[in-house]
């Protein structure tokens, strides 16, 4: 099961490959080693008879977060290989980052040059882990159509609730990912003829359909165009969107779309924040383009939203109440079932309801109240289990900042790193305007980081079951 | 094939199991979220809450594209509403089960087609009539009839002292050709035997035969035929009702049923039938009954658990056939270890008759027997079809089946690893559960 998911790995490096020969960079043979030893240990591993052929709870769970964690690994190998040369640690870090869409990276920052075939792995590993390892496994491979693949499909698609598209999950998994292709395709079409090159057109697909946040171009020069700042708003946009919804758009269930509060609340959330940063923006600059007081800002709201990550030029001199709106947004997250991370919009709505509740019941204590989402009750269990969520969010946030900041790190640095991470938003520390990069921390806080990156795209219970003494007993 | 089940209860839950093991794409109905997460958590389908008979429901799981729409809710109006309404939003076959039977009279089937039910599932008489075949052929667990009778699949245990016992599958083979032994029950396992199996005692044999040889069995698996007449009912159910209904007077009934009110209504459902007042379960009353002179004891209450243990007791009296209803799966392999001559499942039962439905989309007169764990099917051969490219022992069939026997021209013959099968050939297969669908791509 790993062994085939790792072949797959293995064909996906050989894109890079192909990239290195095109740009005739000497790293093409890093990326045909790196794909000859995934291949070589998928293929061993895949010859390897499981024990027992069912697959339940406990194995999904498990199966899962070692996919996630081995694709990491294996994707980490032409960092380490490649030149120039980077440590474990760091290219660990720089895997895993990629998979959950995080986007930090210790790359872009400190000018150093890479090759495009690096450049273009990240953007692929990104894509890859945008709309999740397994869900695309399940849309390829025919074996997993079984109920085990459907519970990985469980523990690796965010949300409270999984929406099923399909009565079967492979047809579910092709559903999604078939939106998702033809989401990059428009995109990169759409960059394409900004003008700017395939590469970077792809890269910067990639990066934002993921809401990932990543480009090929670190300086942000990419961004000097207002058409890329659209084009890339945009479809940031649809990134955040619960890709079931969008499903239902397309095969025209109009109905499910319209009742939608979820995705209401998600536009009137970016509305909202957009106004506050309109006026932010407004007092801190002279300029008052349109590009200065419209598109920067939204842009920047949309990208904090989605868990993407893509400054706007400039965007250290707006007001300093900017940065507190914006890590609102980032717990917050876009819609469930969407590419970007984050708590959540669902659980914020769940969560503001049930809050809502509480307060009259303190009020009027005989009435009976329930929580509605959609025009449908929410269950006890559902709300408990939002709840205990958000706490444990909370909780791994803090934990983590306080982890990082016995190493050593500035506390706000520490704590903003760690929320940063838990989102996959990947903003640098910097932006606090403190610390430096990621790239100067010490190597434990990138395992920590690391860490935390994978236990919020997998929407920690999945992570965190693994942790519980019950789960091995 | 899509396939729509409405009623999440014991028999849809069920069936959606089965149904997601053969890879159909499997939607459920109910109105209980509960029992939809559980089905949900685990298995591969999808599920939709809401009333089967609301309009709105059957839209969103999008019945106007389901080859196959099931009613089978605890209620039978229900059931023909869903199918009725079903089949006017585009289902192309609908299903219902139904609890009465003048709903399956042949001469109110024109009113049913024009409501839009196209096929009907009544477990109580499948039971009944499952009963009256184990009562006739009492030393039998299943009798499977195909092509009237052309050949016969039998289900029999192997007594210690059978001919049998012991042999293996090979040796069996060249001292007669007469029969096809088709899978193996042992230890709460199906196996598709090979022919260096051993048949051990104990061991609930499958085994096809031609209409002339299935006589011989009686001896080599150590039974005795007996004529059963005097047959002693536990519980007076639906099923009951049914089997004293449509076995005429093939047989004397005697009904236990602890119920005043049950036994109030009786006498005029079951005429001519001895009716107590009683618990079966107390050896006095059993032996009021006449359980001395009973040939057969049925035991249809309820309760699985009581059904197995007096149907024990009862066999204790020197009867020759004990049948005991037991709707819990867990328990059905348990009461075929302890000795219980055949064991009814309704569940099982309605599945058989849907897997019928599934294989007769494609095939013209399919049919189908559904067994804990695995299935024997009917198909007829496909013109073209994969299976006819070689002879059977050339086909390098799975595993998990095994072609038993075939009709061709009208005349029953065993298949052998020779065998070149045709198209237009109707072949009895036996396969483990999960694999009829890969049975179904050879025929086609």
């Amino acid at each position: 099961m790993v062994g085939a998911l790792l072949l797959l790995e293995a064909l996906f490096m050989l894109a890079p490959t192909a990239v290195g020969l095109i740009y005739r960079e000497a790293d093409w043979r890093i990326f045909a080693m790196s794909s000859g030893i995934t291949a070589l240990i998928g293929y061993l591993l895949w010859h390897t008879r499981p024990a027992s052929k069912s697959m339940g709870k406990r194995e999904s769970f498990l199966l899962t977060t070692s996919v996630w964690i081995v694709f990491s690994i294996f994707g980490m190998i032409p960092f380490i290989a490649g030149s120039p040369r980077i440590d474990v640690s760091s290219a660990f870090f720089e895997a895993m980052s990629a998979f959950t869409t995080t986007g930090a990276t210790m790359i872009s920052s400190d000018g150093q040059c890479f090759s495009h075939a690096i450049v273009l792995w990240q953007a692929m590993m990104q894509w890859l882990g945008g709309m999740g390892i397994i869900l695309f496994t399940l849309a390829i491979i025919p074996a997993l159509n079984t109920s085990g693949g459907m519970q990985m499909f469980n523990a690796e698609t965010t949300g409270i609730t999984h929406d099923k598209l399909m009565p079967r999950i492979s047809q579910t998994a092709k559903a999604l990912y078939g939106i998702y292709v033809v989401l990059t395709l428009a995109t990169v079409f759409l960059l394409r003829i900004a003008p700017m090159d395939w590469f970077n057109a792809v890269c910067l697909a990639f990066g934002t359909m993921s809401t990932g946040g990543f480009s090929a171009d670190p300086t942000g020069a990419i961004f000097e165009s207002d058409y890329v700042m659209c084009i890339v708003g945009v479809f940031m946009l649809m990134g955040g969107i619960n890709f079931a919804v969008i499903f239902r758009l397309v095969t025209g269930r109009w109905r499910q779309i319209r009742i939608d509060e979820v995705l209401r609340m998600y536009f009137i959330a970016i509305i909202v924040f957009s106004l506050f940063f309109i006026g932010a923006k407004y007092l801190a600059t002279d300029d008052i383009s349109i590009r200065s007081l419209l598109i920067d800002p939204v842009f920047q709201v949309i990208s904090c939203m989605t868990s993407t990550g893509y400054l706007a030029p400039g965007f250290h001199i707006w007001q300093p109440f900017v940065l507190s709106l914006m890590i609102l947004m980032m717990i917050s997250g876009g819609c469930a079932g969407s590419t970007s991370g984050g708590a959540k919009i669902d659980r914020m709505v769940y969560l503001g309801k049930f809050i809502k509740n509480e307060l009259y019941h303190a009020l009027h204590p005989n009435s009976v109240l329930s929580v509605t989402v959609n025009g449908r009750m929410v269950s006890q269990e559902l709300l408990a289990k939002v709840i205990a969520f958000m706490c444990l969010f909370i909780l791994i946030i803090a934990a983590g900042g306080t982890v990082l900041s016995f190493m050593g790190i500035a506390p706000v640095e520490a704590y903003v790193s760690s929320l940063s991470c838990m989102c996959n938003t990947g903003f640098e520390a910097s932006l606090s305007g403190y610390g430096d990069t990621f790239a100067t921390m010490p190597a434990a806080a990138k395992w920590v980081l690391s860490f935390i990156m994978l236990t919020g795209r997998l929407e920690i219970y999945t992570i965190l079951v693994l942790l519980t003494p019950n789960f091995w007993r | 094939m899509r396939i729509v089940i409405a009623g999440a209860g014991e028999v849809g839950s069920h069936l959606a199991k089965l149904l997601t093991f053969e890879e159909q794409d499997i939607i459920v109905i109910d109105e209980n979220g509960d029992r939809l997460d559980a089905l949900d958590s685990s298995y591969n389908l999808m599920t939709v809450k809401g009333s089967p008979i609301s309009f709105i429901t059957l839209k969103e799981a999008r019945v106007h594209r389901a080859d196959l729409f099931i009613a089978v809710t605890p209620y039978e109006a229900d059931n023909i509403v869903a199918c009725s309404i079903a089949k006017s939003l585009g289902a192309a076959v609908t299903v219902a089960r139904v609890s009465h039977y003048s709903f399956m009279d042949p001469e109110n089937r024109t009113t049913m087609d024009k409501i839009g039910v196209d096929h009907l599932i009544y477990p109580e008489y499948l039971a009944a009539k499952e009963i009256i075949t184990s009562l006739e052929h009492s030393w039998v667990r299943n009798w499977f009839e195909l092509h009237d009778g052309q050949i016969i699949l039998v289900g029999v245990r192997l007594r210690d002292n059978a001919p049998l016992a012991g042999m293996q599958l090979k040796e069996f083979a060249s001292s007669s050709t007469n029969f096809h032994v088709s899978a193996i029950r042992r230890n709460h396992e199906t196996i598709i035997p090979r022919g260096d199996d051993r048949m051990q005692p104990g061991d609930v044999l499958y085994i096809s035969s031609l209409r002339d040889h299935v006589d011989e069995l009686i001896e080599l698996c150590g039974k005795v035929q007996h004529k059963i007449r005097r047959v002693l009912i536990m519980g007076g159910s639906k099923i009951a009702i049914r089997l004293i209904d449509m076995a005429g007077d093939r047989f004397k009934f005697t009904i236990i049923e602890n119920s005043r009110d049950v036994c109030r209504h009786l006498p005029e459902k079951c005429p001519d039938t001895e009716i107590l007042y009683g618990d079966a379960r107390d050896p006095e009353t059993l032996a009021e009954a006449g359980i001395e002179d009973c040939d057969a004891f049925v035991a249809l209450s309820p309760s699985s658990e009581t059904n197995i243990l007096t149907t024990l007791s009862a066999k204790e009296y020197d009867i020759k056939k004990s049948i005991a209803e037991v709707e819990d799966f867990q328990f059905i392999r348990q009461a075929e270890a302890l000795g219980i001559g055949t064991v009814l499942n309704k569940k099982l039962l309605a599945s058989s008759s849907i897997f019928q439905l599934l294989l007769d989309n494609d095939s013209s007169n399919a049919r189908c027997l559904a067994l804990t764990d695995a299935e024997v099917a009917e198909l007829e051969v496909k013109p073209g079809a994969k299976i006819t490219k070689a002879p059977v022992k050339d086909l390098r069939l799975d595993r998990s089946m095994t072609l038993a026997a075939l009709i061709r021209d009208n005349k029953g013959m065993l298949v052998t690893g020779n065998t070149q099968l045709q198209a237009g050939d109707k072949v009895l297969i036996m396969c483990l559960s999960g694999s009829l669908h890969k049975v179904e791509r050879l025929f086609n």
